[in-house]
């Protein structure tokens, strides 16, 4: 039953927009995006499985079996988990950068609510 | 009251939240849910046929690189260029942090100064003896003269177990308790080789990437024990970001050498080893593995630390003096 994981990142990505929306604290502001990219995550891992399939990986094969018919048999998609990982190097980057500027943020204005940067403003 | 409970006041309780923002935004975020499912439940689910595009990099893997881990074929190989890419964008991200966090240069350093930084330190330095220090700013000085990398030498931060447990902060304690030490330095080398072994024999998905990650909870886990004071002088900046500056250039190098003598990027130029899963099975591969290991784990070193060292400002502000 693999729909309630897209539909488990579609809410748990509602539950990270709507963190961004409706806090002011720029650190919580952050997780919300953090939270919009776990979402990403377990969408391309759950688009990845197959039903019974196994990882793709073509090393050791079972008896009977080799690389090659490991790699033509029912395995999980290798491309959606290169997504995925792409995606986590993606995000830590931009977490790191986010966090970078609040903390410059609350060095200058004194606050972490976003708000209160007043110079933002107009 | 401290000023990280000053700054969560101010965002979170310090005045009434508008009652519209949490309305509209999740009047919004319930839309935009569902229409992300209307979309989901059209799209193919687990009993589905894998796309061409994953079945020839399964079966591309073996006989055409010579590993046995298709995502890796992915990664390095038959979508290298996105990895190019996004490898660009962490050193990016990196660069963006870097110049975020620097602390501010000294006049002195640019050319055409006057010397005004060494004119002006003995005044800058200097504390007002008339003005009334109380016991938050004089704490709060403290905490400030102990963060200076100067001042270290025979106190608390040198010797932090002499710290006495569940003291208020500023915390002085730069490092952990010798059991914490003890295991990190025995761990430490232990992960470390784990970490390489991801990335050269162990044929992990993704390689470098994951590889890099470790590597960085090696550097993180020794901080964690040691504190600043001690790792500051082992990781520092310079020779760190020349690392980091290493691995694109090889990455670069491997990507721009497959266009010139086979004429694709990510195209393999080096000769594969007979057999798979060797540390000279995957060609370019391996290579471009090894180089990805060395851009993430210096990378979010860098990232990691450029955060770690940006300064705390104990000093409370006057309007924060007055309500105490």
């Amino acid at each position: 039953m693999i729909l309630a994981n897209y539909v488990a990142a579609a809410c748990v990505f509602g539950l990270g927009l709507y963190t961004v929306l409706s806090r002011r604290n720029l650190i919580k502001i952050v997780m919300g995006l953090s939270l919009m990219e776990s979402s990403t995550y377990l969408l391309l891992i759950s688009m990845a499985y197959r039903r019974g399939s196994t990882a793709p990986v073509l090393s050791n094969p079972q008896p009977g079996q080799t690389a090659g018919s490991l790699a033509r048999g029912n395995v999980a998609d290798p491309v959606l988990q290169n997504f995925c990982l792409t995606a986590i190097v993606i995000g830590v980057a931009v977490t790191a950068v986010f966090l970078s500027v609040a903390v410059r943020v609350a060095q200058h204005y004194r606050t972490l609510d976003a708000d209160r940067i007043r110079a933002l403003r107009g | 009251m401290s000023a990280a409970e000053r700054l969560g006041r101010d965002a979170d309780a310090g005045e009434p939240e508008a009652l519209h923002r949490p309305a509209v935004a999740g009047v919004l975020a319930a839309a935009l849910v569902a229409c992300l499912i209307a979309a989901l439940v059209g799209v193919p689910r687990d009993g589905a046929h894998l796309p061409a595009v994953a079945r020839q990099a399964l079966e591309a893997a073996e006989p055409g690189w010579g590993i046995a881990e298709p995502v890796n074929e992915v990664v390095y190989g038959s979508r290298g260029f996105d990895t190019f890419g996004e490898t660009f964008l962490l050193l990016a991200a990196v660069v963006s942090v870097t110049t975020l966090t620097r602390r501010r240069e000294a006049r002195s350093e640019h050319a055409g100064s006057q010397g005004e930084e060494e004119a002006g330190r003995r005044e800058r330095d200097e504390i007002d003896p008339v003005a009334e220090t109380d016991h938050t700013e004089a704490t709060a000085r403290i905490a400030e003269d102990d963060e200076r990398p100067q001042s270290g030498a025979g106190n608390a931060l040198t010797y932090p177990d002499r710290e006495p447990l569940g003291s208020p902060a500023p915390e002085h304690a730069a490092g952990m308790s010798v059991v914490t030490r003890t295991a990190a330095r025995t761990a430490a080398p232990i992960l470390a080789v784990g970490g390489v072994y991801l990335a050269a024999e162990g044929y992990s998905p993704g390689g470098g990437f994951p590889a890099g990650a470790v590597l960085l909870g090696v550097v993180l886990l020794l901080w964690a024990g040691f504190g600043t004071q001690r790792m500051g002088p082992v990781v520092r900046q310079d020779p760190v970001e020349a690392l980091e500056l290493a691995g694109a250039v090889g990455i670069i190098a491997i990507e721009v050498l497959g266009l010139l003598i086979k004429g694709s990027v990510s195209a393999n130029w080096l000769p594969l080893a007979h057999s798979p899963t060797t540390i000279f099975s995957g060609g370019v591969l391996q290579a471009f593995s090894g180089s990805e290991l060395i851009e993430v784990s210096t990378g979010l070193t860098l990232t990691i630390f450029a955060l770690l060292a940006m300064r705390h400002d104990w000093t409370p502000d006057e309007d924060e003096v007055e309500e105490s």
